[in-house]
């Protein structure tokens, strides 16, 4: 009996151990898989395109909700006044940066149509393609600025009034289109200048022309118009107080109605410097005339902010060498 | 004995097999573990996101949770959706009070709504946070962490001017690294981006979905730094970065701008000890101070199309000249700008 236990015992062992080795040695295949990147980069590859749905999913449903939430906020049945923002732009380096991240403060605004006017003979193909990837409602226009109006390198930026004929091509456009958005607002908006998203719902409601403050523009912190008894009375200003209508062009937005009643009313390019805006209220509208918006115009919600222009020294020093950074990449 | 032999056998043949077995299902199991975690760990860290902190105060104020977005006539922003599956973007931008300050945290503000899952930790450069950048932060309805800590002045020069050996913005990102380092320190494996985005550039949208698929750090092309129309990595065929496309001493270990990469979390959380140097950092280092202790350049994951694509502007924002303002100041104080 003690052999034959002694002889089981033996070939157990015998047996299990070697089963046992061909198991280690499978499960260390097993986990030394880890290593074999290609197997492993299908499923990162996978992660990746699942993440994107994921992310495409949700911004869809972002746009969605914006898409609904403004018809139940208004407590008014009647479909929200269309917001048409007229913007003069020109090339230059800091041109697709400037209108990319106005347009994305722009996404936010429902029912908001931008009219962008280039500074240009003809439409450039960096604009053309901007828009179309923007998401927005827009209307695409050009208009070159005459040489002797246009301002030359090395001018001071206060020199020539700009933007003139953009924006007036921007009216002519709106008076063309003959559309029936008789309760819409128009607003001129640079494409340097910082907007806050209330801004925007304060115009809606313009009747005629509505003011409000003006951040960082004309030397001061703010310029504002001075309300009493919810009327305007003056503009505080520290520059050249005396003008007709002593604010910026980003301080007042005109009811379309207006500007369709007034077919003459525009900008007058040859204005002197200041002057642009009140060449085209004057005829419009009068100071009593005024809607005080911005909580009687004591809140600044929009800022006159200007960008630097980048320095490009290595840039030409590389490119008078014919070594300029690829011009094929957009900048 | 029979008995005891018959015993030991069966203990010799099951013992293994039962390790064995044992370590085979820890391997299995520890990745269902991990994402079970992650989803309650993104669940509290999205409540406490809301909140504010401050890590020197003893006693944290907990601003109470704001989920419903205030409805008055003029907030128009909602949160951003939050999503358990998308990595969440941890942007750390510095700030500094200055007169267009509001406008530049305005604008961004308006630029990171439009982003799904992303933390905004807005550092403030500053004694104590200022009730504009916190009730600017309220209004966003952006998920944030809203901190603060002073750049050290330099007293012996006349004038309120801050120390100029320690570059601008540098204590505010380390205090916002190790706010994530503490915050984060007991999961390893939460998934996050970190981000650092100062308040006056540019971002696009695409940038952002871009660096959501970073595993360690990746990088892409700036615009409008280094006196260039753009800086970029310098990316081989094989899809790996062996350089840098710039003028301005293209020989520093990393090359690029604050806003041309991103780290992985889970990096930053692994290796604690990496921060942005202080001082003794020669201009145009910085970045590589910290990055020279998370990765090498072999590691780095180029995106924007193989880093061919420009999807963020260094732009920089004019000082305004307040010259009519005068000595007494003409404009209102109490008027916030």
């Amino acid at each position: 009996m003690a052999t034959r236990m002694k002889l089981k015992l033996k070939t157990v062992f015998v047996l299990y151990f070697m089963v046992s080795l061909m198991g280690l040695i499978y499960a260390l295949m097993q986990l030394g898989q880890r290593c074999d990147c290609t197997e492993h980069d299908m499923p990162k590859d996978r992660t990746i395109s699942r993440l994107r749905g994921e992310v495409h999913r949700l911004q869809e449903q972002m746009k969605k909700a914006e898409m609904t939430k403004s018809p139940q906020k208004q407590p008014v049945k009647a479909p929200q006044p269309t917001i048409f923002v007229i913007t003069p732009t020109y090339a230059r380096f800091v041109q697709k940066a400037e209108l990319t991240r106005l347009s994305q403060t722009f996404m936010h605004v429902p029912q908001l149509h931008w009219i962008l006017v280039e500074d240009s003979p003809h439409k450039t193909p960096l604009v053309t393609d901007f828009l179309a990837k923007s998401g927005l409602t827009y209307t695409h226009l050009h208009i070159a600025t005459p040489k002797d109006r246009k301002l030359q390198e090395g001018d001071p930026s206060w020199l020539k009034p700009r933007g003139a004929e953009q924006r007036n091509e921007g009216l002519q456009w709106l008076r063309d289109d003959g559309r029936d958005q008789q309760a819409a607002v128009v607003y001129f908006a640079d494409d340097d200048n910082t907007y806050s998203l209330q801004l925007f719902e304060e115009m809606r409601g313009t009747q005629r022309v509505s003011v409000w403050p003006v951040g960082l523009v004309g030397g001061m912190r703010y310029e504002r118009p001075v309300v009493e008894g919810g009327k305007v009375v003056r503009f505080h200003t520290g520059w050249r107080p005396s003008r007709p209508f002593p604010m910026d062009m980003a301080g007042f937005a005109v009811s379309l109605k207006l500007v369709l009643a007034n077919q003459d009313a525009c900008f007058d390019g040859n204005a002197p410097m200041g002057f642009l805006e009140s060449s085209f209220l004057q005829g419009l509208v009068t100071m009593d005339e005024l809607e005080p918006k911005a909580d009687n115009c004591t809140k600044v919600l929009v800022w006159h902010t200007r960008t630097e222009k980048p320095k490009m020294k290595r840039e030409e020093a590389l490119q008078a060498q014919g070594l300029g950074s690829d011009t094929a990449v957009e900048v | 004995m029979p008995k005891r032999r018959d015993i030991l056998a069966i203990v010799l043949i099951v013992l293994p097999w039962t390790l064995l077995i044992t370590v085979w299902h820890q391997s299995t199991i520890t990745p269902l573990l991990a994402s079970r975690k992650d989803k309650d760990e993104s669940s509290d860290s999205s409540s406490n996101s809301r909140n504010t902190f401050a890590l020197k105060e003893s006693c944290s104020l907990q601003e109470p949770d704001i989920v419903e977005v205030v409805r008055t006539e003029y907030v128009y922003s909602r949160p951003p959706p939050w999503s358990d599956v998308l990595p969440t973007l941890h942007i750390i931008t510095p700030t500094y009070s200055r007169s267009v300050q509001k406008a530049e945290l305005t604008r961004l503000a308006n630029t990171l709504l439009h982003v799904p899952n992303l933390h905004w930790i807005l550092v403030e450069d500053s004694q104590r946070r200022t009730s504009l950048v916190s009730r600017l932060l309220r209004e966003t309805t952006l998920n944030y962490t809203h901190l603060n800590v002073e750049t050290p002045r330099n007293y012996k020069v006349r004038g309120d001017t801050r120390d100029p050996r320690i570059p601008r913005g540098t204590m505010q990102r380390n205090l916002a690294l190790r706010w994530l380092r503490e915050t984060f320190s007991g999961n390893r494996s939460q998934p996050g981006i970190v981000y650092f985005a100062d308040d006056d550039n540019t971002y696009s949208l695409e940038l952002f979905e871009e660096m959501r698929s970073t595993r360690k750090v990746s990088v892409w092309p700036v615009a409008f730094v280094g006196g260039l129309r753009y800086e970029s990595p310098k990316v081989n065929t094989l899809g790996k970065v062996y350089g840098w496309k710039t003028v301005f001493d293209p020989h520093r270990p990393f090359a690029i701008d604050m806003a041309g990469f991103a780290v992985n979390l889970r990096l930053i959380l692994y290796k604690p000890q990496a921060y942005f140097k202080l001082r003794g950092v020669k201009g145009g280092y910085q970045e590589s101070s910290l990055l020279k202790e998370l990765v090498t350049l072999h590691d780095l994951e180029p995106k924007a199309a193989n880093c061919t694509k420009v999807l963020v502007w260094h732009t920089r924002t004019e000082r305004p000249v307040l010259v009519n303002e005068g000595k007494k100041g003409f404009t209102d104080s109490t008027v916030e700008i």
